[in-house]
C-alpha cells in the first residue's frame, strides 16, 4: 500500500503524466481507497512541489504542469468515486484582486494559477480594485471566498473597507476573507477580522482547498 | 523569577517583547531555514552570538566599530525627500542634499515612473538635460537608475502577451515566448537609455529591482549590461536585485549555460561580475510575520556567502522590506541601524 502511495506521490513531483496514470490504473484494478491515495498520495507529492516551489528549487511552469497533472488525476478519482456513489467534493469560488491603490499583481497572478490547476474557479479581478467592487463582484458570483493581495503598507487598508463593507451590508458571514502580500501579517488580519492570512502561494492553495472541504 | 524581556521589533516595526532564549531559537532557526534554502553554510556560533547581543544591545541605535565604515548610496531616482519625508524638493536639489547634507557617497537619479521603458520617451529631451544640470552641481558619482520593469511590456500596457493571464489559462508555451519576446524589447530600452547617458556624461547607471518580474527581468538585465559594458567600457554599472532568489516565471531560461531561475545571492553575483557589473545590490527579502532577530539571521546566512563568492563590490539594498529593514514607511532606527550592523560585520558587505 505505501508502495502505491509513494509511487503516486513521486509521479507528481516528476510531473509524469503517464507514471501518474499507470499508478490511478494500478489502485482502481486492485480497488485501494482513491481518496487515500488523492490524499496521502498525490497530494503529498504536490505539496512537496510547492515547498521547492517556495525554496526557488521548483518553478511556475513545472509546478502547473504538475497541478494539471493533478487536476486530472483527481478528475478521474472523482469519476471513479461517483461510480461508488461517494459525490464529488465541492470546487469552490474564489474573487481574486490586488486592491486599490497597488498594481504589484505577481503574487495574486501565481495564486491564481495554483488555484485554477486545483479546480479551484477564480474570478481573477486583477489589480487596482476598489474595495466596493471586490464586494460587489463577489456577491453577483456568489463567491464563498474573497483573497485579497497587497504589496504597498498604503494599500493594505483597501483589505480592511473591504471586511467593514462586508460588516456593514451584514453579508461578513457569507464570506470567507484571505489576505496576503508582503507587508501583511497574522497580526493584520486579525485585526482587520479577516478569516485567514497566508504567506505565500502554496499556503494560499492549501487554505482554499481546506476552507472548501470544510463547507463541502 | 521570570526571565528578562528585550524590546525588539517583527519585520512589519511592530514592537515586541522576546527573551534571550527566544531570540537565539529564532536566530538558530532562520539560520538553519536559509541554509537549507540557499544550500550555503549556516551561520557559525559566534556569528549567531553576535546577532543576538545587537537585538539586545539597550541603545536605540547601534553602529559599526571604528574602521569598519562603509560606502553608502542611495537610489529610487532622488525622490524620497518629495515622496518618502513629504517636503517639497526637485530631484535636482535632493540630489545635492544627498551629497551636502546626509554626506552619501553617490545616489542615483531617475525618472518619477523609475522604468526604463517609459524613460525612454523623455531620455533624450528632459532626461538627459536633468541630468546634466546634477552632474553640474554634484561631485559625488550620480548614477541614472531604472528598473526593468518586464511586466510593461505585457498587454494591455507592451507588445507581448501577458504571461500572468497566459499561465493560469495552461498556455506555458505562449507565456514563455512572451517573456523571450519582452526580453528582447527590455535590453533594447536599458541599452538606448545607458547610451544617452553615457553621452550625457552619467557616472554609471543603475539597474534596479533586477528579478521582479522573473528570471526574464534578470534575463534581460544581463544582457543589456553586457551590450552596455562593451560599447561604453567606463560607464559604471550597478545591478541591484528584487529578490534573495530569481523568481522562475519562465524557468528554463539560462546566460550561458547557468539556469537563471532559483538562483540565491551568491551565484547572482557571479553572473553580474560575467556580464561587467561594477556593484551587485544583494537582497535578502524581509519576512513581516519574523521577529527581526530570524530576519537578521537569515539576511546573514544568504548575504554572508555572496560577499565571499564576489570580486566586486556588494553593496547591500538597505531599503524597505529587505535585507532586514521592516516593511514599514516609517523606519525605526533601532531596527535599521541593527540591520546594518549585522550586515556590515557579519556579512562584511562593501555598501549600503
Amino acid at each position: 500500500m505505501e508502495n502505491l502511495l509513494k509511487k503516486a506521490s513521486d509521479a507528481i513531483m516528476d510531473m509524469d503524466e503517464d507514471a501518474t496514470k499507470e499508478v490511478l490504473d494500478e489502485a482502481i484494478a486492485s480497488n485501494f481507497d482513491l481518496k487515500q491515495l488523492l490524499e496521502k498520495g498525490l497530494s503529498v507529492g504536490m505539496t512537496e512541489l510547492g515547498e521547492q516551489f517556495s525554496a526557488g528549487e521548483v518553478f511556475l511552469p513545472e509546478l502547473l504542469t504538475a497541478a494539471e497533472i493533478m487536476q486530472n488525476a483527481t478528475k478521474r478519482i472523482e469519476t471513479e468515486l461517483a461510480k461508488s456513489g461517494i459525490s464529488a467534493t465541492k470546487k469552490g469560488k474564489v474573487v481574486f484582486a490586488t486592491v486599490n491603490g497597488d498594481i504589484h499583481d505577481i503574487g495574486k497572478g501565481i495564486c491564481c494559477s495554483l488555484l485554477k490547476t486545483g479546480g479551484i474557479n477564480v474570478i481573477d479581478l486583477g489589480r487596482d480594485v476598489p474595495a466596493e467592487t471586490i464586494v460587489d463582484k463577489a456577491v453577483e458570483t456568489d463567491a464563498d471566498i474573497i483573497a485579497m493581495s497587497s504589496l504597498l503598507t498604503t494599500s493594505m487598508h483597501v483589505q480592511q473597507d473591504v471586511c467593514k463593507i462586508l460588516e456593514e451590508r451584514g453579508i461578513r458571514d457569507k464570506f470567507y476573507v484571505m489576505v496576503g502580500g508582503a507587508p501583511v501579517t497574522q497580526r493584520w488580519c486579525d485585526k482587520i477580522k479577516a478569516n485567514a492570512y497566508t504567506e505565500n502561494a502554496t499556503e494560499c492553495s492549501k487554505v482554499v482547498s481546506d476552507y472548501i472541504a470544510s463547507i463541502s | 523569577m521570570s526571565a528578562k524581556k528585550y524590546l525588539t521589533r517583527m519585520g512589519d516595526a511592530s514592537q515586541c517583547e522576546m527573551t534571550a532564549d527566544e531570540i537565539i531559537s529564532d536566530i538558530k532557526d532562520a539560520t538553519a531555514d536559509a541554509a537549507k534554502k540557499g544550500k550555503v553554510d549556516p551561520l557559525t556560533k559566534g556569528e549567531m552570538d553576535f546577532i543576538a547581543d545587537v537585538i539586545m544591545a539597550p541603545d536605540t541605535m547601534v553602529s559599526v566599530a571604528p574602521g569598519k565604515s562603509v560606502v553608502s548610496t542611495t537610489d529610487i531616482g532622488c525622490y524620497k525627500m518629495l515622496y518618502a519625508a513629504g517636503v517639497p524638493m526637485d530631484r535636482c536639489d535632493e540630489a545635492l542634499v544627498r551629497e551636502r547634507g546626509f554626506c552619501g557617497d553617490s545616489t542615483d537619479f531617475g525618472y518619477e515612473d523609475y522604468s526604463f521603458k517609459p524613460t525612454k520617451a523623455s531620455v533624450d529631451t528632459y532626461e538627459a538635460k536633468q541630468m546634466q544640470n546634477v552632474l553640474d552641481r554634484t561631485t559625488m558619482p550620480v548614477l541614472y537608475g531604472a528598473m526593468p520593469n518586464l511586466g510593461l511590456y505585457t498587454k494591455p500596457d507592451g507588445p507581448v502577451g501577458n504571461w500572468n493571464e497566459l499561465l493560469p489559462a495552461g498556455k506555458i508555451k505562449e507565456a514563455r515566448e512572451a517573456q523571450e519576446q519582452a526580453v528582447e524589447y527590455a535590453v533594447k530600452d536599458i541599452v538606448y537609455v545607458a547610451e544617452k547617458m553615457y553621452d550625457m556624461g552619467a557616472d554609471g547607471i543603475n539597474l534596479d529591482t533586477v528579478g521582479a518580474a522573473g528570471d526574464a527581468d534578470m534575463l534581460a538585465s544581463l544582457k543589456a549590461v553586457k551590450i552596455i559594458k562593451d560599447k561604453m567600457p567606463t560607464l559604471g554599472i550597478e545591478m541591484g536585485m528584487a529578490g534573495e532568489f530569481v523568481l522562475g516565471i519562465h524557468g528554463k531560461l539560462e546566460y550561458n549555460g547557468t539556469r537563471l531561475a532559483g538562483l540565491y545571492p551568491h551565484k547572482q553575483v557571479k553572473l553580474c561580475e560575467e556580464v561587467g557589473c561594477d556593484i551587485f545590490g544583494s537582497v535578502v527579502n524581509t519576512n513581516c510575520s519574523k521577529s527581526a532577530a530570524w530576519n537578521y539571521a537569515k539576511v546573514a546566512t544568504l548575504t554572508k556567502p555572496c560577499v565571499e563568492a564576489a570580486d566586486i563590490p556588494v553593496h547591500a539594498n538597505a531599503g524597505m522590506g529587505v535585507n532586514g529593514m521592516p516593511m514599514s514607511l516609517t523606519m525605526p532606527i533601532d531596527m535599521v541601524t541593527r540591520a546594518d550592523k549585522c550586515l556590515v560585520e557579519i556579512c562584511k558587505v562593501d555598501g549600503l
